[in-house]
């Protein structure tokens, strides 16, 4: 029973993510420039790392290869979770404009519809990023391949979760955009620096409030010492971050006020 | 000439002026402000001990601290004058702009100005609070203000200069925004927005002299915590001759844009 529905929501994500990106393709030129553009501006953040690493060899047990896991594995996953969801980003925007209607109309449960909408070539140019980096800079064996590739799912699950999270906000708090864009600054920012710099009650923030441990933390950890137990505790990490995040967008729909907007999807 | 200037003048009044009534804008980045600049401190702290050092390129702990609460105050004023222009390009609204009585770059870059202007002192009024409160009050030098000052004011415009040139390419490139991107990445790593120029590699420090982008961020930021007249002339010097040679280069490329102008009815 839970099967044959977890294929048809899989089937779901197959057509929206086909017609994204057919919708993608009729601007190729677009599509590529922005690709490009966040390959870019990784590799920017890359280059001071590498210049920071290149005159501080070591910083509190970490290594320059460290820091290149970090970016693959933040940029893979950020770019996975938003390059096929990327409607969530808008979502508290969305709900405070009354924008859900149009969606609440099709079969099935509301948050994949909601998710699935909407592409993201820069998320796209993000993943390309992570997994050029990784494979390029770090050279991995398969082993390490394939853990960075479970790792990346992880990841992005923390993101659509994270997403989900602050995007509710606008059911409790009306007006939440700039408390939710905020939120989103610091979860990135904290995702790209070393978690080791941190201790104490902010290493506590860092797994709960803004789950960036799950991003920069544990998964760099568990591919570094090719440790299945960092790994394990980052998928439980990702579960409960995607499980708190739907249940507070289901609770919070309760509250949702229809903005009686006449509305047709393009 | 005078005719100009009192042109500009009121041009960037106005701007300045229309950039106070947004200081709510300001409170929203003062929360990414924070953020930046306590992950900077313990990027740092950690970095000065692991060297066993008080002092790491001429700076110590609180320097290094109050170098980089400029640094982020400059890069964050940013006004979106290359993109402003290439929308004017775009939508043809540089048609009503011709009809201004003050020269189109000129009317961009004393705008730009004005706005910039007032976004830096927001800026730094709110990083010079946290960082009050992440590692105490610095004891600047009299004249550091006044140099400080100063020498951001001619890098604004040298700035200015370079987002004008970027902008103005919107007459032959489809997009832009690529291009503005490389420049602001570059004048990022370069300018020593992240890492002081003192701490580059020898190679880097000594290729970078010879192009602009230090005296954009790295020069005022350290004339901020290294106070010194002579300094203070050779940056001043340089500023001036980059002004002279990016005007002639505008000059250069406005005179073949306008050529490719054409306007029908209104």
């Amino acid at each position: 029973m839970w099967f044959s529905k977890f294929l048809s929501y899989l089937r779901l994500a197959r057509a929206y993510i086909k017609l994204n990106w057919s919708m993608q393709m009729e601007y190729r030129g677009a599509f590529v420039s922005q690709a490009l553009a966040m390959f870019l501006n990784n590799g920017t953040w890359l280059a001071f790392w590498m210049l920071f690493f290149s005159r501080f060899p070591v910083i509190k047990g970490w290594e320059q290869a460290d820091v290149v896991t970090l970016w693959a594995i933040s940029a893979a996953g950020f770019g996975l979770g938003n390059a096929f969801c990327w409607n969530l980003h808008n979502l508290a925007a969305m709900v405070s404009r009354g924008e859900l209607d149009v969606w609440m109309l099709y079969p099935r449960s509301l948050i994949p519809h909601l998710a699935l909408g909407k592409m993201s070539a820069t998320a796209i140019g993000d993943l390309a990023f992570g997994y050029f980096i990784y494979i390029v800079m770090v050279r991995p064996d398969l082993q390490h391949f394939l853990l960075f590739n479970l790792l990346v799912v992880a990841v992005a699950l923390v993101f659509i979760g994270f997403n989900l999270w602050r995007g509710s906000l606008a059911f409790y708090f009306g007006q939440a955009e700039v408390l939710s864009e905020q939120w989103f600054f610091a979860m990135i920012t904290f995702s790209t620096y070393p978690n080791c710099l941190f201790d104490g009650w902010m290493k506590v923030v860092l797994y709960t409030l803004i789950p960036a441990g799950f991003v920069s933390g544990l998964p760099v950890e568990a591919l570094r010492d090719f440790d299945f137990n960092a790994a394990a505790f980052t998928w439980l990490g990702a579960l409960a971050v995607l499980a708190s995040g739907a249940a507070s967008f289901e609770l919070g729909l309760r509250r949702y006020q229809s903005g009686n907007l006449l509305g047709m999807r393009s | 000439m005078k005719n100009s200037i009192r042109q500009s003048w009121a041009v960037a009044r106005v701007a300045a002026r229309s950039n106070l009534a947004y200081l709510g804008e300001v409170a929203s980045r003062t929360f990414f402000l924070a953020v930046i600049l306590f992950i900077f401190l313990k990027l740092w702290q950690a970095t000065y001990r692991e060297s066993a050092s008080t002092v790491l390129g001429g700076l110590s702990l609180n320097q290094m601290l109050w170098y980089l609460t400029v640094t982020e105050a400059i890069y964050m004023s940013a006004p979106r004058l290359a993109q402003q222009i290439d929308e004017d390009v775009r939508s043809g609204a540089l048609a009503v702009r011709l009809l201004k009585p003050i020269s189109y770059p000129l009317y961009c870059l004393s705008s730009a100005l004005g706005e910039r202007i007032v976004r830096f002192l927001a800026n730094f009024a709110t990083g010079a609070v946290v960082t009050f409160c992440l590692v105490g009050p610095f004891s600047c030098s009299v004249e550091a203000p006044i140099m400080l000052l100063v020498a951001v004011l001619l890098a604004f415009v040298l700035d200015g200069l370079g987002h004008l040139i970027i902008g103005l390419w919107a007459f032959w490139l489809e997009d832009t925004s690529g291009l503005l991107l490389i420049y602001t990445r570059l004048s990022m790593i370069l300018g020593g927005m992240l890492i002081p120029m003192e701490l580059f590699p020898d190679w880097l420090k000594s290729f970078v002299l010879f192009l602009p982008f230090p005296y954009l961020i790295w020069g005022p930021a350290h004339l901020f915590v290294h106070a010194d007249w002579l300094q203070f002339a050779q940056l001043v010097g340089l500023q001036c001759l980059y002004i002279v040679v990016l005007l002639a280069v505008v000059n250069l490329i406005y005179g073949w844009a306008l050529e490719r102008i054409s306007a029908h009815g209104g």
